[in-house]
């Protein structure tokens, strides 16, 4: 299968623009931004702090609406949220009253599936992100990076089309950050899926990214875009991931 | 380590009322207190007798079994009106506007007050007395269940939708569970409120119960009596606290932080 280009795009934003209306101000957040993210691609939005990355993530996941143009995953607009787009947010946003397996199959539950399937592949997502174990464990008792790890099992066992990951490694510690990081890509590459993934940090985005989309501060468009090319997984002190690295922070930083 | 800090906190315990029975024992002995009140050795010899020797109708555990079937059934009524009242007013706006104010204007009268409208509306049966024990917990659990559901965290909720959760499976799975311990604090606080409410519903038309017990001590002047009733109360409060206790920790395991 073609990695990117010709197939009809997964994700397609045409035009979108977000204006957050208050009684005293209109604040524009998002103008007129059009983007298309392929089937199975991994696309970093790279931007600013404050920027409207995760207003722009919100509008695909259809937690908030577009006041301009239009949101379309999978050749539907998007009106609502719904399973076919999974998030993994910065907080985790773990159910805290649920247990590490009840957070993993709350999605499929929701959608009445079956309790030996939906366990089987709540199973299978808790091994494959390392928290064998832990299954009966509540969120309260687990480490930050443990915490992420069930966010992004809970989001892949619900099995949607696309992922929208909002700075998921924004709290760790930079050890930390770099395992997950090398975890998350092993995950996309044994189960691809198409992901949009936020962040401010250029060695996580040229780590994990096929393409970079570069935002501006707002009201926040689309001002670049970088591919990257180097073969997975990369290596952090090689001069190519350097120089892309060094160019995206450059193109951030006219921006400000 | 924990297990030497509980011992020391039991010691610590018991020294406690060992010196309140000593302080009351010397009051009734050594000062002019002893013509009137009786000392921790009548009340607790009286305490011991009515177990088989009847006041009035019943030995002292069918009172408090009376007593206590009276306070159960008061609250658990209560607490599943309170929980129903108060997550709808946290969840939904239209209920919260409906019945806030009425309920605003209402939570500040004391049990007590009630006593002669629910008399003149229920009669001097049974009923009275659960609604009695009933009204305290009530406004408790609600305005825990109310403030519980309020603050339900959005995310959790938004989490939920992208999940493919329903509106209804929201209710009962995210905004529920989420309020638990927050309704529990109001449980424990509305269990003791209907238990220190038994007196007053036994108050008017009783014939039995912990509460009529130390009625009709005070109507007497048996204020031996009146001790014994006050000392059974109290320590049934205290285990009933206690049950709720082991309760909250089974059903909110996942809110308890260990340190
Ligand atoms: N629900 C909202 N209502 C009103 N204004 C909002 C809302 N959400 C975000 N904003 C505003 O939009 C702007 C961008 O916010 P957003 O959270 O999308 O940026 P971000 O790039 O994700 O920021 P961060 O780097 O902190 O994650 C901010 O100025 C914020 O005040
Ligand atoms: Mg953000």
């Amino acid at each position: 299968m073609e990695h990117h280009g010709e197939l009809t795009p997964i994700i397609s934003l045409r035009h979108v623009g977000k204006t957050y209306m208050s009684v005293h101000r209109s604040n524009e957040v998002v103008r007129d931004v059009s983007l298309d993210v392929a089937e199975n691609e991994f696309v970093v939005l790279f931007g600013p702090g404050q920027c409207g990355k995760t207003t722009l993530l919100n509008l695909i996941a259809g937690l908030q609406l577009p006041t301009a143009g239009e949101v379309y995953v999978d050749g539907k607009k998007v009106e609502a949220p719904g399973p076919d787009r999974g998030v993994v947010y910065q907080t985790t946003a773990l159910f805290p009253f649920c247990t590490v397996m009840g957070n993993v199959e709350f999605g499929p539950k929701s959608r009445g599936v079956d309790k030996k399937t939906r366990r089987e592949r709540a199973q299978y997502f808790i091994d494959l992100v390392g928290l064998q174990g832990f299954e009966n464990s509540y969120p309260n008792r687990l480490s930050g990076g443990m915490r992420q790890r069930v966010g992004i099992a809970r989001a892949y066992a619900n099995d949607p089309k696309v992922m929208l990951m909002d700075e998921p490694f924004g709290h760790l510690d930079a050890q930390t950050r770099y395992m997950m990081e090398a975890e998350l890509e092993k995950l996309w590459q044994k189960e691809k899926r198409t992901v949009v993934f936020v962040t401010n940090n250029s060695e996580e985005a040229v780590y994990l990214a096929d393409r970079i989309l570069i935002l501006t501060n707002t009201p926040t468009h689309v001002k670049e875009e970088v591919r990257v090319d180097l073969p997975r997984p990369r290596q952090y002190s090689d001069p190519a991931f350097l120089a892309i690295r060094r160019r995206i922070e450059e193109l951030c930083d006219d921006t400000l | 380590m924990k297990k030497k800090l509980d011992v020391e906190k039991m010691t610590y315990a018991v020294l406690a009322i060992a010196c309140f029975f000593i302080f009351w024992w010397f009051i009734t002995t050594f000062t002019p207190a002893k013509e009137t009140t009786p000392g921790p050795v009548e009340v607790i010899q009286l305490l011991f007798t009515s177990f088989f020797e009847p006041i009035g109708s019943h030995v002292i555990t069918g009172h408090l079994l009376v007593s206590l079937r009276r306070v159960l059934v008061g609250f658990s009524v209560a607490t599943v009106l309170g929980i129903v009242l108060g997550v709808a007013m946290g969840a939904s706006k239209w209920a919260e506007a409906i019945f806030k104010p009425i309920f605003e204007l209402l939570r500040p009268i004391p049990p007590i007050a009630w006593i002669s409208l629910v008399i003149l509306f229920f009669g001097i049966g049974e009923v009275s007395k659960y609604i009695l024990c009933g009204i305290g917990a009530f406004t408790n659990v609600t305005l825990n269940a109310y403030t519980g559901a309020q603050n339900v965290d959005p995310e959790l909720v938004g989490c939920a939708r992208m999940l493919g959760t329903s509106e209804r499976d929201i209710f009962f799975r995210v905004v529920l569970p989420s309020c638990t311990p927050q309704i529990f604090a109001g449980m424990q606080v509305a269990l003791s409120t209907s238990w220190m409410a038994v007196l007053a519903a036994e108050m008017v038309g009783a014939q039995e119960g912990c509460g009529w017990m130390i009625q009709r001590g005070s109507d007497t002047l048996n204020i031996t009596l009146v001790m014994v009733g006050m000392i059974v109360i109290g320590c049934v409060g205290m285990l009933l606290a206690a049950v709720m206790r082991v309760i909250e920790r089974r059903l909110c395991a996942w809110n308890i932080m260990e340190s």
